[in-house]
C-alpha cells in the first residue's frame, strides 16, 4: 500500500480524473433506460458516495466503470483507459487497476481467509513471496491479522466484508469500487466497514461506494452523487445529503 | 504465462478434477466405452486387412506382350489418330530388335512391311519361344511366385469362355477370330506378397516386350469395395464416437465451471486473463482424456485377449498380437483424450467467458 497521506480536499483537479463520464447513456437490451446523459468527473483521492432509490441506475453506473457493461452513447474514461474504445482483451488490464468489493462478499468457502486474499494475487500472476508479504499487510490493514487461518464461515458478516476489502486492496489499486458493501452487514458493523474504506482513501486510493444508508452518508461528510431514474440529480461535493 | 502460473493452474485443474470426481468418473466411463469400441474397430479392421491380404495374394495379374497382334493394334489406333506420330514411333522403334520370328503369324520378311504394313522391328515378341523366354525373365523378378504362358489361342478360348455358357456362341467367336486372332500373347503371373504389388507390377511393365499389366479384376475389385465400405463405416462410427466424447467432456467441464462460478467471477473481477481462467479447465479436460486412454488400453488388452483366444482356434494363429498394436492404440487414445479435452473444455469456456463479473456469479 502506498504511504503518502493525501487529504481529499487538497487534491488537484487539473490532474487527469480517475473516472470521467461524458454524455453516457445505457439502455439494456430489454429496452430499460438505466442511465441517461450522465456527466461526471471523479479525481484521484476522492471518496464518493453514490445514492438513489432502487432502480435509479447506481449498479449500472458501477458496472460501466468495471466494464461489466458497455455504454450505448458517450465516453467513459477510467484510470487512463478509454472504456468505450477498449477491446475485450484489455478488460483484465483495466480490472487490475481497481479493487472491487461485493455486497455478497464473494469469499470462497473452502479457502482460508489468507488464501481468499492470496487468490486475487495468484490469478494475476504475482510471485508467491510477494503474495505472502502483501496478503499479510492487507489483512493487518483491515484488522484481521489474527484471522488469517480462519475459514470464512467462522467470521461475522462484518469480518467477512473486511476480508473482501483486503482482497480488493491487495493488488494495490488506484480505485476501489463497492456496490452496497454494507448491504449484508448490520448497522454498527457498517460504520466499521466505511471507516476502513475511508482510511484506505486517506492513503490516496480513490473510493466509490454505493449505499442506501443515509445515516452513513451523513456521518462521513464526503462527496455524494445522487441518481434518479438514470440521471444525476445532485452532486454535492461539500458532503452531506439533500432531500 | 510464467512457469509458476502454469504450475499453480495445473494444480488447480487436477484439484478440480478430484473435487468433481463423480462427474469425472462418469465421463471417464463414457470416454473409455468410446475408446474401447474405437480400439476394437481398429483391431478388427487391421485383422480384416490382414485376412483380406491373404485373399488378395491369390490374385493374379496378366501381362500382355508386344507381339504381332499388339503391333497391329497399335498401328490401327495410330493410323486413325495421328499419322505423323505413328511414323515417328515406327522410326524410333526401327533398330530396336533384330530378332527374327518364325511363328505362323509373325513370319513376314525382315525389314519389308507385310500386307498390314507391319515390319519385323515394329514388335518385340516374334514367337512363342521368345514369349516363353520373357516368361522366364518375369519369373526372376522378386515377389513373382509363378508365371504361366498363355498363347493367343488360349487367350481367345478364355475370352470365348467368358462370353457365355452357350456353346454355339463360343463356337461362333472361335470361328470368326481363329484366323485373325486380335489377342496378344500373355503371361498369367501370381505374386508372393500383396504388399509389394505395385512395385512388382512396375518391374514387370519395365521389361522389354511387355505392353501392359492388368490385374485380373473382379475379385480384387470386390475385396477393395468391401474394404472401402468397411472403412467408410468405420470412419462414420469413429466420428460419432468422437462427437460423443466431445459432448461428454464439454458437459463435464460445464458442470465444473458451474461449480466454480464464484471463483471465476472473482478471477475476472480482479483481472485474470481469459486464458488464465481457461487453463485449469483445459487441464481437467486433458486429465479426463488421458486417464480414459490408459484405462481403455488396459481394458482393450483383456477384451482382445478373450476374443483372439476364440478366434485363434478358428483361424489358426493368423491374429495380430496386441503388442504389435499397443503403442499405436495408446497414441490414438491419448490423441482422442487430449483433443476432446481441449476442444470440449474450450467450447464451454468460450461460451461462459463472454460473461463478465457479477453476471457470471448469477448463472
Ligand atoms: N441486466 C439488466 N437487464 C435489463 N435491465 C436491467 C439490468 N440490470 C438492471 N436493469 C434495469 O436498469 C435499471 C437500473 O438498475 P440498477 O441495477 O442500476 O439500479 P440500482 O440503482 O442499482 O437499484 P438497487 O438500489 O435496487 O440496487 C432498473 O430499472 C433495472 O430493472
Ligand atoms: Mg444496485
Amino acid at each position: 500500500m502506498s504511504e503518502n497521506v493525501t487529504d481529499i480536499n487538497s487534491v488537484q483537479t487539473n490532474e487527469a480524473p480517475v473516472i470521467e463520464f461524458k454524455g453516457v447513456s445505457k439502455r439494456y437490451t430489454n429496452g430499460t433506460h438505466a442511465l441517461e446523459d450522465v456527466n461526471i468527473r471523479i479525481n484521484k483521492g476522492e471518496f464518493v458516495f453514490v445514492v438513489g432509490s432502487s432502480g435509479a441506475g447506481k449498479s449500472t453506473f458501477m458496472k460501466l466503470i468495471m466494464r461489466e457493461e458497455k455504454a450505448n452513447t458517450g465516453t467513459i474514461k477510467v484510470n487512463g483507459f478509454n472504456l468505450t474504445k477498449m477491446r475485450r482483451k484489455q478488460i483484465p488490464m483495466l480490472r487490475r487497476t481497481m479493487g472491487i468489493v461485493f455486497q455478497d462478499f464473494r469469499l470462497i468457502p473452502k479457502m482460508t481467509v489468507f488464501d481468499n486474499v492470496a487468490f486475487a494475487m495468484h490469478v494475476v500472476g504475482a510471485p508467491s513471496r510477494r503474495i505472502r508479504k502483501e496478503v499479510t499487510n492487507a489483512l493487518a490493514a483491515v484488522g484481521l491479522g489474527d484471522k488469517a487461518r480462519s475459514m470464512p464461515n467462522e467470521l461475522s458478516g462484518g469480518e467477512q466484508q473486511r476480508v473482501g476489502i483486503a482482497r480488493a486492496l491487495v493488488n494495490n489499486p488506484a480505485l476501489i469500487i463497492a456496490d452496497e458493501p454494507t448491504g449484508n452487514v448490520d448497522p454498527n458493523m457498517s460504520y466499521d466497514i466505511v471507516s476502513m474504506l475511508a482510511s484506505i482513501n486517506k492513503m490516496g486510493t480513490t473510493v466509490l461506494m454505493v449505499t442506501h444508508d443515509h445515516q452513513l452518508v451523513r456521518e462521513f461528510k464526503q462527496r455524494v452523487i445522487m441518481l434518479d431514474s438514470g440521471k444525476i440529480v445532485a452532486d454535492n461535493t461539500a458532503g452531506g445529503e439533500e432531500e | 504465462m510464467k512457469l509458476g502460473d502454469v504450475r499453480y493452474l495445473t494444480k488447480e485443474g487436477i484439484k478440480s478434477t478430484w473435487a468433481n470426481r463423480l462427474m469425472t468418473l462418469a465421463s471417464i466411463g463414457v470416454l473409455v466405452a468410446c475408446m474401447v469400441v474405437i480400439g476394437l474397430a481398429v483391431l478388427i479392421s487391421e485383422n480384416g486387412n490382414k485376412a483380406l491380404g491373404h485373399l488378395e495374394k491369390q490374385n493374379i495379374v496378366m501381362a500382355y506382350m508386344k507381339d504381332y497382334s499388339w503391333a497391329l493394334d497399335m498401328k490401327t489406333n495410330a493410323d486413325t489418330a495421328d499419322k505423323t506420330a505413328s511414323e515417328q514411333t515406327a522410326a524410333s522403334k526401327s533398330g530396336n530388335s533384330s530378332e527374327k520370328g518364325d511363328g505362323a503369324q509373325d513370319g513376314a520378311a525382315a525389314e519389308t512391311p507385310d500386307e498390314n504394313g507391319i515390319k519385323n522391328s515394329d514388335y518385340v515378341i516374334h514367337s512363342d519361344e521368345e514369349a516363353k523366354k520373357l516368361c522366364k525373365q518375369i519369373r526372376k523378378i522378386d515377389n513373382v511366385k509363378n508365371v504361366e504362358f498363355i498363347s493367343s489361342e488360349e487367350g481367345l478360348k478364355n475370352v470365348a469362355e467368358q462370353l457365355g455358357k452357350d456353346e454355339s456362341n463360343k463356337k461362333l467367336v472361335m470361328e470368326l477370330l481363329k484366323d485373325d486372332n486380335p489377342l496378344p500373347r500373355s503371361a498369367k503371373i501370381t505374386m508372393t506378397s500383396m504388399d509389394e504389388f505395385d512395385s512388382t507390377v512396375k518391374a514387370i511393365e519395365e521389361l522389354e516386350g511387355i505392353s501392359n499389366v492388368r490385374s485380373q479384376g473382379d475379385a480384387a475389385k470386390k475385396i477393395l469395395s468391401i474394404k472401402n465400405g468397411v472403412q467408410i463405416a468405420g470412419i462414420w462410427m469413429i466420428s460419432i464416437l468422437l462427437l460423443i466424447s466431445l459432448v461428454i467432456v464439454s458437459n463435464t467441464i460445464r458442470i465444473t465451471m458451474y461449480n466454480r462460478k464464484l471463483e471465476i467471477s472473482i478471477m475476472k473481477a480482479v483481472g485474470a486473463t481469459n486464458s488464465f481462467v481457461r487453463l485449469p479447465f483445459i487441464v481437467e479436460g486433458i486429465t479426463i482424456g488421458l486417464i480414459s486412454a490408459v484405462i481403455s488400453e488396459g481394458l482393450l488388452y483383456f477384451c482382445y485377449r478373450v476374443v483372439t483366444d476364440e478366434l485363434e482356434n478358428v483361424l489358426g494363429g493368423a491374429v495380430i498380437p496386441f503388442s504389435h498394436m499397443a503403442l499405436i492404440l495408446l497414441g490414438i487414445f491419448a490423441a482422442i483424450g487430449t483433443v476432446s479435452g481441449v476442444i470440449g473444455s474450450s467450447i464451454m469456456i468460450s461460451k461462459y467467458l463472454r460473461k463478465e463479473g457479477s453476471e457470471f456469479a448469477a448463472i
